[in-house]
């Protein structure tokens, strides 16, 4: 028996040695750098591969997908989106992992194989944590089914980050308009994509050296600073599109601060100031400097957050549109009544009749404010000490604050205002938004920056699109589809089927969509822009 | 292996040892009382598994494993009369895993499609009990004991990888559990004998696919049934 157990000991160990030394096939390849631009694993994950047909099919699956395929076309191609975990810097330049998409245009068709250009797209503000714009499986994806089916399934390779701050970034927070840590993390995410597509399994398209920059809302901001900061490194960036961006931040800042208070303002502000605050370090001691005490606790780390913009609304942790006090604080200036009084008469609850646009600005005033009196008069008597040069007068060539503000927060968006740097573009670029927007305002932002490249050599190169304005011109059908589009949607709200709004509820509602609605339309007109180049 | 698997072996080990230690080894005849068999084993897997969980896994992906055949390999050590203790082996084989569930996964096949290959290791030790007298032409005989699975040489396929995502590295954590076996032994010659048995185990085994960082799992549960069809030489 003692002979026998020795022998199935030994059988037994030759088994587990056998099993040990098995080998299975090797993964992608782990890079534990964590310098700027590395990818994380290379071949990175293809979350999907979908054929032209697939793509069509899913995204007729839904009204809103259907709408998008009547806007953009059908698909030429498929499509593979891939996720790459990437590494990158925070806003004061820390390490951070980050992540984001790579969509490769795949199939037969001349369009969709071989040297294909690169669109580097830069998304709009997201108030989802989790948010992967890479993962097309995830039907709140919308803006990664826009691109995909406005650029990606027509031939461009996709590369969209998710920004520092969000899905797997450990960051903590989220460098919110801050123009040198997204330009540094469009770059990054770009190297990373350009060393991921010789690998991946659709490695029959690559990279024909053309580089189209484009983004919407805080990614039109982004696009900007990264066709800025390519400019700066001696890079080509053959074709630009910023679209509905808040570039001239400093104009834009002036301009909330006194009173025009745009929509979405109580979700941008804790974004702004957490950002900054990591950036900069100077923007208050404790968040009782800026916020109200009803909200003050906790802002810091509220978004992005894994819980729904309704919910922490329903939570009152934000209010949901008031920023300000409706009780008008009281300016005083030692010694200088008059611009005392200016400035008190400026800071009250708008009250222009004659104004189309003073109902939105009164929805940012309230009893349960987010932002105190006191700050906003520090911000006020800084922006009325050394006013910005687009607002509340624009001044020839709109230029910037005379010299750096001295109150912190008007101070970071005077670094990051998109004016600074002394820079043009040098390449074609689009501007493309619409008039109406109630959240990212045209003309202190698209308005302004085209002013200030006016008496440029620049200027030649700039294009600005209204979607608003008259159809005329070379995007006269996207201008055309836009305005049938928000006639349609109109009707829409007030029929049976939309809830028979008033006609006063459905202009309304019309209002609060309009700056989303204009996503599609700009993104359609940037793809004919860049499909000249 | 881990603890609760060693405790399960060492526990299995121990029944039989226990038993074989019951029996008279005086019984036993000295001069033949080994015995190697050969054989062909018929492997039915009915294999059964959770739905693969992980991220960008759908909903309904699971895995369907293919049956195979190979050489069966046996020794076998008389105890006594009716008592033998049996380490029964396969050649190891390449058993197939083909996805099952949705027909494609994007525009990927995959219901039906080859998405892995693994060889597997799975020495049984059964305690084999024999009916009717020894010089019996025909003895019936049924059998308890120990199976041990090990896993190797994991591959996931190029169909595998392009339905993961890109390349995937698999792994399959080894099984114990225990195994009966019921058969038939006919004496063609005195040191000669063919054997015709059915034997049933049970494997449950993690299995792990990782590509690019990102892990799925499912666990399978494998309940293999064999067909074994063998001759033996006593000496």
């Amino acid at each position: 028996m003692r002979r026998i157990l020795a022998r199935l000991a030994a059988v037994t160990a030759v088994l587990a040695l056998a099993a040990c030394g098995g080998s299975s096939t090797p993964s992608s390849a782990h890079d534990p750098s964590t310098s700027r631009g590395t990818l994380v694993e290379n071949p990175p994950l293809r979350i999907a591969s979908l054929d032209a047909p697939t793509l069509q099919a899913d995204l007729s699956a839904s009204a809103s997908g259907a709408q998008l395929l009547q806007l953009t076309g059908a698909p030429t191609c498929g499509v593979d989106f891939y996720y790459l975990n990437f590494w990158t810097v925070g806003g004061a330049d820390e390490p951070t992992e980050s992540s984001g998409a790579l969509m490769v245009p795949t199939g037969s068709a001349a369009a969709c194989t071989g040297p294909r250009p690169i669109v580097l797209y830069a998304h709009g503000t997201q108030t989802d944590k989790a948010a992967n714009i890479a993962d097309i499986t995830d039907p709140n994806n919308t803006e990664g089914a826009l691109i995909a089916a406005t650029f990606a399934a027509q031939g461009y390779i996709v590369v969209a980050p998710n920004y520092a701050g969000y899905d797997i970034s450990t960051l903590g927070y989220h460098p919110y308009l801050d123009a040198t840590q997204q330009s540094d993390e469009m770059i990054d995410i770009l190297a990373a994509a350009r060393s991921a597509l010789p690998d991946t399994l659709s490695s029959a398209t690559s990279d024909n050296g053309k580089l189209f920059v484009t983004g919407y809302s805080e990614g039109g901001y982004v696009a900007m600073a990264t066709q800025r900061a390519l400019i700066a490194a001696g890079a080509k960036v053959t074709a630009a599109a910023p679209m509905s961006g808040p570039y001239a931040l400093e104009a834009f800042g002036d301009a909330i601060f006194f009173g025009s208070v745009d929509l979405g303002a109580t979700v941008f502000a804790p974004l702004l100031t957490t950002g900054y605050q990591h950036a900069y370090g100077d923007i208050y001691t404790a968040t009782t400097d800026v916020y109200s005490p009803t909200y003050a606790s906790g802002i810091d780390t509220l978004l992005p957050s894994t819980t729904p913009l309704a919910t922490i609304f329903a939570s009152n942790l934000l209010p949901q549109t008031a920023l300000f006090d409706s009780t008008t604080p009281t300016v005083t200036i030692p010694g200088n009544a008059q611009l005392s009084a200016q400035l008190t008469a400026a800071l009250a609850v708008p009250s222009n009749p004659n104004n189309p646009d003073t109902p939105l600005f009164d929805l940012g005033f309230g009893s349960s404010y987010l932002i105190t009196n006191a700050y906003r008069v520090s911000y006020a008597l800084d922006a009325a000490a050394d006013p910005d040069g687009a607002v509340p007068t624009p001044t020839a060539g709109v230029p910037l604050a005379a010299v750096v503000p001295t109150q912190t927060l008007r101070k970071a968006f005077y670094l990051n205002d998109l004016r600074n740097g002394a820079w043009a573009p040098n390449s074609p670029t689009l501007l493309c938004g619409g008039d109406q927007d109630p959240t990212v305002f045209f003309s202190i932002n698209t308005g302004t920056m085209q002013a200030f490249w006016s008496a440029t050599p620049a200027a030649p190169l700039i294009s600005v699109l209204d979607v608003n304005a008259p159809p005329a011109g070379p995007f006269a059908a996207v201008q055309a589809a836009f305005q049938q589009s928000q006639a349609a949607e109109l009707a829409f709200y007030e029929s049976p089927a939309g809830g028979g709004n008033s006609a006063a509820a459905a202009g309304q509602l019309l209002v609060e969509g309009y700056h989303a609605a204009v996503a599609p339309f700009c993104s359609l007109a940037a793809r004919s822009f860049f499909s000249q180049f | 292996m881990n603890k609760s698997q060693i405790r399960t072996a060492a526990a299995g080990l121990a029944l039989l040892l226990a038993a074989a230690g019951a029996v008279t080894p005086a019984a036993a005849d000295p001069t033949n009382a080994n015995e190697l068999r050969l054989g062909a084993y018929f492997v039915f897997y009915h294999a059964t598994a959770n739905d693969l969980s992980g991220p960008y896994v759908p909903p309904g992906v699971n895995l369907h494993v293919r049956d195979v055949q190979t050489l069966y390999a046996a020794y076998v050590r008389r105890l006594s009369s009716r008592f033998n203790l049996e380490l029964a082996l396969g050649l190891p084989p390449v058993t197939k895993t083909l996805g099952k569930g949705p027909a494609t996964l994007g525009s990927v096949p995959y219901n039906g499609v080859v998405v892995s290959t693994a060889r597997w290791i799975s020495p049984t030790l059964l305690l084999n009990y024999e009916f009717l007298g020894e010089n019996s032409w025909l003895r019936p005989y049924v059998g308890v004991g120990v199976n041990y699975t090990t896993f190797y040489d994991r591959n996931s396929t190029a169909a595998g990888d392009a339905a993961s995502g890109g390349p995937t590295r698999l792994s399959l954590s080894a099984s114990v559990g225990p195994a009966a076996t019921v058969g038939l032994a006919v004496r063609i010659a005195p040191r000669w004998h063919a054997y015709a048995s059915y034997s049933y185990s049970q494997i449950k085994s993690t299995l792990r696919a990782d590509t690019a960082g990102e892990i799925r799992t499912t666990r399978i549960d494998f309940r293999p049934q064999a067909l074994v069809i063998s001759v033996g030489y006593s000496f």
